[in-house]
C-alpha cells in the first residue's frame, strides 16, 4: 500500500484555476460552489497605488492536507471519516450525520457540506475516481499548466515527490499544531 | 432496581407509580389569571413557533438556517448546550437532598429531579433539527462508535443520564430513597462526566485557539451549577407564587450564599481566562479576546448572569429571596448569552485567510445571525420545556412528602 502525498511548489502557480476546473470535472463536484475540496488562495498585494510591492503577490493552492494525525478524524463520532490504505483521509457519506464537529476541527477550513448529499466532502486524491481506477496521478496535478503539484508515494523513495522533498526545502500549513499534513510546500 | 423490581414484577412496578390521572381538560384548567393566562399564550405561541421552524427545516433542510462552511454551529448548538447546562444544573441541585443527603434541600430535589428530565428532553429535540441526520447518527453511533470524539461520549453519556434520572425520579415518586440515591449519584456522575465531555468538545478544538485546553470541561461544571441553583429559584418562585414558606425561604436563602461563591468564582474564572487569552498577544487567541470584550453579548453575559444576582446576594446576604428570583430570570437570559458566545466566538476567527476569488476581500471577523427557522425552533424548545413542565406539575406530586 501506498502513502499519497502532494508537493506544491506554490512560486509556480498562475492562479489559471484550471486545477478547480478539472477537480470538478473528474469528481462531480458541483459547478459554481466555491472552495470545494480545492481552492486558490490569493495573497494581496501589499503597499499603496502607485507604490505597490508586485512580488507580495503570491497564490496559494490549497485543500485537505490529509494530516497524518488529523483532527477531524479524531472528532468524528461516527468513525465517518478514516484513513483509507493509501494514509488518504476519506468521508463515509452513509456513516456522517452532518454534526459540523470535522468542519469545526479542520485547522485548514478543508470540509464542506455537499448539498446534494447533505454529508461532509473534502478532497480525496481521486481516490473514487482515478486512484480507483488504477491511476496515479491526481486530476488537480494533471491539469497543472506550471506543475505546481507532485503526487506520489511517500514511502517510495524512488518516487518523483520523495526525490522533490529530499532535494527541496519545504513546510507545511499550521505544522504547529501537530496534524503532521502530506502536503508540503516547496520553497 | 432488580431487587426492588423482582419483588413486584415489572408490570407492578411500573403501574404501582404514583401519578395523578388527567385528562386534556385537566390541563387547560388554570387559573385564569392575566398572569397565568399570559403565560399559556406564550408558551403556546412558542409551540406554534416551532411547528413553523421544524417545518421549515424539513422543506429545506439546513439551508433554512443562517450556517456557514465558516460558521457550521449556529444558534441551536447554543440552544442545545443551554437546555443541557440547565438539566446539569438541576441535576446537581436535586441530588443535594436526595444524593448528599441534606435535608432542607429535599423538598426541591423531586422538582429539581424531573425539570433536569424536562430541559434535557428539549435540549435532545432542538438538536435532533440541528444534527443533519439524526437517525444515521443512532444507528452508527452503535455500530462504528467514534471513542476519540467528544461528541461521542457527550451523547452516549447524555442518554444514560436521562435514563438514569428518569429512574431516579420513578423512584423518588415511589419514595424509595435508598433506590433514589444509587440511581441518583450514578446519574449525577454520568451527567457531570457528559458535560464536562461537552466542554471537551470545544476543548479539543486546537485549531480554534481561544477554545481549546483544559478551561470549558471545567467551566461547564461550575456554569451548570450556577444555572441550576438559577432555575430552582424560578421553580420556587412560581410554585409558591413569589410568597414563600418559611422553609423554603431557609433553602433559597442557603443556595443564594452557594451561588454567590459561584458567581465568584465564575468571575475570576472569567476575569484569568481573559487575561491569559490576551497577554502576549498570541496570534488567533489574543485578537479574538478583544474582539469578545467588544461585544455587547458579552457584557449582557456578565451583567445578567454575574453582577446583578452577585450585588444582590452580596447585599442581602442571600436574604432577599424575591429580589433572587427577578435576577434569576434575568440570569438565564444571561446563561443563554453565555452558551451563545461560547459557540460564536470560538468561529469567531476564519481558519483560512486568503481571499480565494478577484474582487474579493480577505476574509476578516466571521459574521453570523441566527435566521427565523433557528430562532423559532428555539423558543419552541423554550416552549416545550415550560408546557412538559406544567404537564408534570399536574401529572405528579412535586412536592416533598412527608417522611
Amino acid at each position: 500500500m501506498a502513502r499519497y502525498g502532494m508537493a506544491l511548489d506554490y512560486k509556480n502557480c498562475i492562479n489559471c484555476k484550471a486545477c478547480e476546473v478539472a477537480c470538478k470535472e473528474e469528481n462531480g463536484i458541483l459547478m459554481g460552489a466555491d472552495k470545494h475540496r480545492i481552492w486558490v488562495g490569493v495573497k494581496e498585494i501589499k503597499g499603496e497605488y502607485p507604490l505597490l510591492d508586485i512580488v507580495s503577490s503570491s497564490f496559494e493552492p490549497s485543500q485537505c492536507q490529509h494530516c497524518d494525525s488529523a483532527p477531524c478524524q479524531e472528532v468524528c463520532p461516527t468513525n465517518a471519516t478514516y484513513y483509507d490504505d493509501n494514509g488518504v483521509v476519506r468521508v463515509d457519506p452513509d456513516k456522517c450525520i452532518l454534526c459540523s464537529y470535522c468542519m469545526n476541527a479542520c485547522p485548514y477550513d478543508a470540509r464542506y457540506v455537499d448539498d446534494r448529499t447533505m454529508t461532509v466532502d473534502k478532497c480525496n486524491f481521486c481516490s473514487d475516481t482515478r486512484l480507483a481506477r488504477g491511476e496515479t496521478t491526481t486530476a488537480c496535478q494533471a491539469t497543472c499548466p506550471t506543475k505546481v503539484r507532485t503526487f506520489g508515494d511517500l514511502d517510495d523513495p524512488e518516487s518523483e515527490i520523495s526525490v522533490l522533498l529530499r532535494t527541496r526545502e519545504h513546510f507545511s500549513l499550521k505544522s504547529h499544531l501537530g496534524t503532521k499534513p502530506k502536503l508540503f510546500y516547496l520553497t | 432496581m432488580a431487587e426492588a423490581v423482582k419483588k413486584q414484577g415489572i408490570k407492578e412496578f411500573i403501574t404501582s407509580i404514583p401519578y395523578n390521572k388527567i385528562g386534556l381538560k385537566d390541563l387547560v384548567s388554570f387559573e385564569k389569571t392575566p398572569r397565568n393566562i399570559i403565560i399559556a399564550i406564550i408558551t403556546f405561541a412558542f409551540l406554534v413557533s416551532f411547528a413553523v421552524g421544524v417545518t421549515l427545516y424539513l422543506m429545506h433542510g439546513h439551508h433554512a438556517y443562517n450556517v456557514t462552511r465558516e460558521h457550521p454551529w449556529g444558534l441551536l448548538i447554543a440552544v442545545y448546550i443551554f437546555f443541557v447546562v440547565s438539566s446539569t444544573g438541576l441535576c446537581i441541585v436535586g441530588s443535594l437532598g436526595d444524593v448528599f443527603g441534606f435535608k432542607e434541600y429535599e423538598m426541591i430535589s423531586k422538582r429539581a429531579i424531573f425539570g433536569s428530565i424536562v430541559t434535557i428532553m428539549a435540549g435532545f429535540a432542538v438538536i435532533a433539527f440541528e444534527i443533519g441526520h439524526p437517525v444515521t447518527m443512532l444507528i452508527y453511533n452503535v455500530l462504528t462508535p467514534g471513542f476519540t470524539s467528544a461528541i461521542w461520549w457527550m451523547g452516549t453519556l447524555y442518554g444514560l443520564y436521562l435514563t438514569f434520572m428518569i429512574i431516579e425520579f420513578v423512584f423518588l415518586l415511589k419514595h424509595d430513597m435508598r433506590m433514589a440515591r444509587i440511581f441518583g449519584l450514578t446519574g449525577l456522575l454520568v451527567g457531570l462526566a457528559a458535560h464536562s465531555n461537552l466542554g471537551g468538545v470545544f476543548g479539543f478544538l486546537n485549531a480554534r485557539t481561544i477554545s481549546n485546553g483544559v478551561f470549558y470541561p471545567t467551566y461547564f461544571i461550575l456554569t451548570a451549577f450556577i444555572t441550576g441553583i438559577f432555575i430552582a429559584f424560578i421553580m420556587m418562585g412560581i410554585r409558591y407564587r413569589l410568597s414563600f414558606p418559611e422553609n423554603a425561604k431557609r433553602m433559597l436563602t442557603n443556595l443564594a450564599k452557594i451561588q454567590g461563591l459561584l458567581i465568584a468564582i465564575l468571575i475570576f474564572f472569567v476575569t484569568w481566562k481573559m487575561l491569559t487569552d490576551i497577554y502576549g498577544g498570541m496570534p488567533n487567541r489574543s485578537e479574538v479576546a478583544l474582539h469578545i470584550l467588544g461585544s455587547w453579548t458579552f457584557w449582557a453575559e456578565v451583567v445578567l448572569a454575574m453582577v446583578i444576582p452577585l450585588l444582590i446576594i452580596l447585599k442581602s446576604k442571600g436574604s432577599a429571596v424575591l429580589a433572587m428570583f427577578w435576577a434569576s430570570l434575568g440570569g438565564m437570559v444571561g446563561v443563554f448569552f453565555m452558551r451563545y458566545n461560547l459557540v460564536h466566538d470560538t468561529q469567531l476567527k476564519p481558519l483560512q485567510m486568503m481571499k480565494v476569488r478577484e474582487y474579493q476581500l480577505a476574509p476578516e471577523w466571521v459574521h453570523y445571525f441566527p435566521s427565523a427557522a433557528e430562532i423559532m425552533i428555539s423558543l419552541g424548545g423554550l416552549g416545550l420545556c415550560i408546557l412538559l413542565y406544567y404537564v408534570g406539575t399536574k401529572l405528579f406530586n412535586l412536592d416533598e412528602e412527608a417522611h
